[in-house]
Order: C-alpha cells, then sequence, then structure tokens
C-alpha cells in the first residue's frame, strides 16, 4: 500500500478547486498559500511530466526535471504576469526550456540515444487518462493532421524532440531557411487549428 | 488580422519552440523588445505549445505528488519584481560584469601572447565568443559568495547559456600539488566543470565552464593534483544558481 497522502481519484474527476481559475491560483501560491500551488498542481503535474517525460525519455531524469519546474513555479509564481499569457503557456513554457536544458547539457549521451528514430517510434506512455484531455489530444492530433508533413515533422521534431532548428533541418534533409519558415507555418496553423490566437 | 503592423520576424517559430541558439538566439532577443508584432505571435506561439504539452499529458509516478509538495513546503519564494522594466539588475552589477569580461578577455589574450598556433588562435577566439555569450546573456547573473576556507568565488551564470564563468580572490594557497576543483551539483549528479588556473596575487583568472544544467548548484572543493570525477572532501563553497 502506498503511503496515506495518496488520494484515489476518478478518472476526469478535477481535483481542488473545480474549475478552479489556473491563473488565480498562481496569484494566491504567489503570497504563500501552500493549498493553492496544491490545486494548481492537480492541473499543471499531469502537462508538465507528460511534455517532458516525452522530451527527455529517461524517466527518473524525467521526474527530476518535472520536479524542478514544479518547484520553479512555486517560486516564481510571484513574476507570472496574466497580461503576457495564460498560466499554463506560462507553466509549460517553464517545462519545455528546463527539459532542453537537461537534453543539451547533456548533448553527447542524448545525441547518441535520440539519433535514430526518435520520432518514428511511438510516443512514450503519453495516453490521456481524463476526459478533457483525451478531448485535447485528440484536437491536437487532428489539428496536427491539417499541417503539411513537413510542417508536421518539423514541428513536432523541434518541441516534443527538443532539436534545435538546424537539427531538425539535418534530420529531414531540409534547407535551414525552408525548416525556419515551416515551422513558422506549421504553427500559425496550428494556432488558427486550435483557436488559441489571443 | 495585422493591418498596418509589420511583418512578424521568420524566426519567431523556431524561437518560441526554444530551438534557436548561439548568435542567432542572441540577436532575436535583441530584436524582440522592438517589434510587438513578433512578440504578439510569439507569445500566440507559446499558447499554442501549451496544448501540444496538454495534449501529453501523463500522470507521474505515486511518490512524486508528496516528494513535490514536500519540496514546497521547504522553499522559500523569489521576490516579486518591483518598479522599472522588468527587474533589470542595478548598474553595479553590470559593472562588475563588465569586469569580468574584460577579465576573461585578457586572461585569454594574455595566455595566447607568444608563439600561439592557429589552433590556439581558434581556441582562444572560440573562448572568447562563449564567454562573451555567457556575459552577455539576457539572464546572466552575478553572485559573489565567501567560502568556508576564506576568500571569496564570483561567478557569472547564465542557465539559457548552460554555462558560467568563475573567478575567485584570496583563496588559501594549496600545497602538495592540490587544486580547487569546480563542480556542478544535482542531485545524486555531481559532474566535473574544471579546474581553477594557478592563483596570480592571490587571483585565479577566470574558468569557463559549459553544461550547466537546470537546477544545477555550484560547488568548489580542494582535490588531488590533475583533479577528480567526483568529489573527495567537503565542498568549500556551494551555492544555488539565481534564475
Amino acid at each position: 500500500m502506498s503511503g496515506p497522502d495518496v488520494t484515489l481519484r476518478l478518472a476526469g474527476q478535477p481535483a481542488g478547486e473545480p474549475g478552479a481559475d489556473l491563473a488565480e491560483l498562481l496569484r494566491q501560491a504567489a503570497r504563500g498559500d501552500e493549498s493553492a500551488f496544491e490545486a494548481a498542481y492537480e492541473q499543471i503535474a499531469r502537462p508538465v511530466y507528460g511534455l517532458v517525460r516525452r522530451m527527455v525519455r529517461d524517466p527518473a531524469q524525467a521526474e527530476e526535471v518535472a520536479q524542478e519546474v514544479l518547484l520553479e513555479v512555486w517560486r516564481t509564481a510571484t513574476r507570472f504576469d496574466p497580461s503576457r499569457g495564460s498560466a499554463m503557456a506560462w507553466v509549460v513554457t517553464i517545462a519545455h526550456r528546463r527539459a532542453i536544458d537537461r537534453i543539451r547539457a547533456s548533448t553527447a549521451q542524448a545525441q547518441r540515444e535520440q539519433r535514430v528514430g526518435a520520432f518514428r517510434e511511438a510516443p512514450p506512455d503519453s495516453v490521456a487518462d481524463t476526459v478533457e484531455s483525451r478531448l485535447d489530444a485528440e484536437r491536437v492530433r487532428r489539428c496536427l493532421g491539417s499541417l503539411t508533413s513537413l510542417q508536421r515533422e518539423s514541428v513536432t521534431l523541434a518541441y516534443y524532440s527538443g532539436y534545435t532548428y538546424p537539427q531538425v533541418a539535418a534530420l529531414l534533409g531540409t534547407a535551414l531557411g525552408t525548416i525556419k519558415t515551416r515551422i513558422r507555418d506549421g504553427l500559425i496553423r496550428m494556432r488558427d487549428c486550435l483557436g488559441v490566437s489571443r | 488580422m495585422r493591418v498596418g503592423r509589420p511583418e512578424p520576424h521568420p524566426l519567431t517559430g523556431v524561437y518560441a519552440l526554444d530551438a534557436l541558439t548561439g548568435p542567432e538566439l542572441d540577436r532575436f532577443e535583441r530584436h524582440l523588445p522592438r517589434c510587438p508584432a513578433c512578440d504578439h505571435e510569439v507569445r500566440d506561439f507559446h499558447e499554442t505549445a501549451a496544448r501540444l504539452a496538454v495534449a501529453v499529458a501523463a500522470t507521474p509516478p505515486a511518490p512524486f505528488r508528496p516528494r513535490v509538495l514536500q519540496a514546497v513546503s521547504a522553499t522559500r519564494q523569489d521576490p516579486p519584481l518591483t518598479g522599472g522594466r522588468a527587474g533589470r539588475p542595478p548598474v553595479a552589477r553590470w559593472l562588475a560584469v563588465a569586469a569580468a569580461a574584460a577579465a576573461v578577455v585578457a586572461a585569454v589574450a594574455l595566455g595566447i601572447a607568444a608563439s600561439a598556433t592557429q589552433h590556439q588562435l581558434n581556441q582562444a577566439q572560440a573562448q572568447i565568443h562563449s564567454a562573451a555569450a555567457v556575459l552577455t546573456a539576457p539572464d546572466a547573473r552575478l553572485t559573489v559568495r565567501a567560502t568556508t576556507a576564506g576568500g571569496t568565488a564570483t561567478v557569472v551564470s547564465s542557465r539559457s547559456r548552460h554555462a558560467m564563468i568563475i573567478t575567485t580572490a584570496g583563496l588559501p594557497a594549496l600545497g602538495g600539488g592540490r587544486v580547487y576543483e569546480v563542480w556542478f551539483m544535482a542531485p545524486g549528479r555531481i559532474r566535473e566543470a574544471g579546474l581553477l588556473p594557478q592563483p596570480a596575487a592571490g587571483r585565479t583568472s577566470p574558468l569557463l565552464a559549459t553544461g550547466l544544467a537546470a537546477g544545477d548548484r555550484i560547488g568548489l572543493s580542494v582535490e588531488p593534483a590533475g583533479g577528480t570525477r567526483q568529489p573527495t572532501t567537503a565542498p568549500i563553497l556551494e551555492l544555488t544558481v539565481p534564475a
């Protein structure tokens, strides 16, 4: 049996205050409110861990990085500025950068391990286990499907595999300038398809 | 619609996905504050990327949650930024950084003064370039700390450049061929970051160390000549890299 901290939760049932606004929770957490952070944790832990796990791949390292990210969210919640974007985008941006830090700090190993089949392989453990995230995942998949294959591959290699754009260009055997514009075009299409423009 | 706005820079996409590095990243980050259309687009792309992350959400193993929440209750929060634009560091800091920059350039220049081969020149140039990249990084942070053995260490670190520069003053002289070794320290993982050069007049010239990862702390310890793979003595300095 696991320790007393672990609570059972039905799939899809939101934890903490149902529907609590993440930006508001971060604002409260910024004032040292640990229970507000705990409620924020319920919303951000899965995207953070899922993204980091997918990028870093090694489960132990992924946990380490995800923990660093969540601590950084707590530590710097005081500096979150809602006028600059959504709370989830702020958190995910931190997660992506920290995962990149980890990948690029151990580039030598990473290159050896990832050179082969980094993106042809099935993604690790991306099983969405709540109804909402399954719908989100479905919408993202559909939108990714509306990109050209070059746009899709360059966006996913850069984002999920954490490659620099020259590395993406090398993997796809495409000119640097082409990759730059394909990534931008792909993101514009994704933005419009997902309706996230602010 | 972006009526009347200039077309955003073509690098907004690769920048938003953290796929831009080196001098190109520096140039784009200097350009960004002057380009509202770029800034707007980068923010949109960050929102888009957040959806890509949510789409691969996965539940961490059970012990993760209590561990994080426990760490949270043991972690002090950063103070909020007050006034001015985005917490520009005080002028004194920049003067210190500039002085450190000058010292690095001088040190490298002295090191290659006589009879340098083309290879050495290239290496020196690359080193100056890397050092400059750290010192001019938007997230360069200066930390000055006393060591437990006496003397002080001055560190300029940049997380975005995965690098730091360390100089020291007044450290005790070491006998018996021992050296000061610098470490990158993460929980359960300590990596060599380099050996401090021999001091001249009580100071060591700047050491540039790359491979700094998020969450690393920087350590300094006394080690046998030539350095070791893992510290064999208690560190005389341990500092957290500021965000």
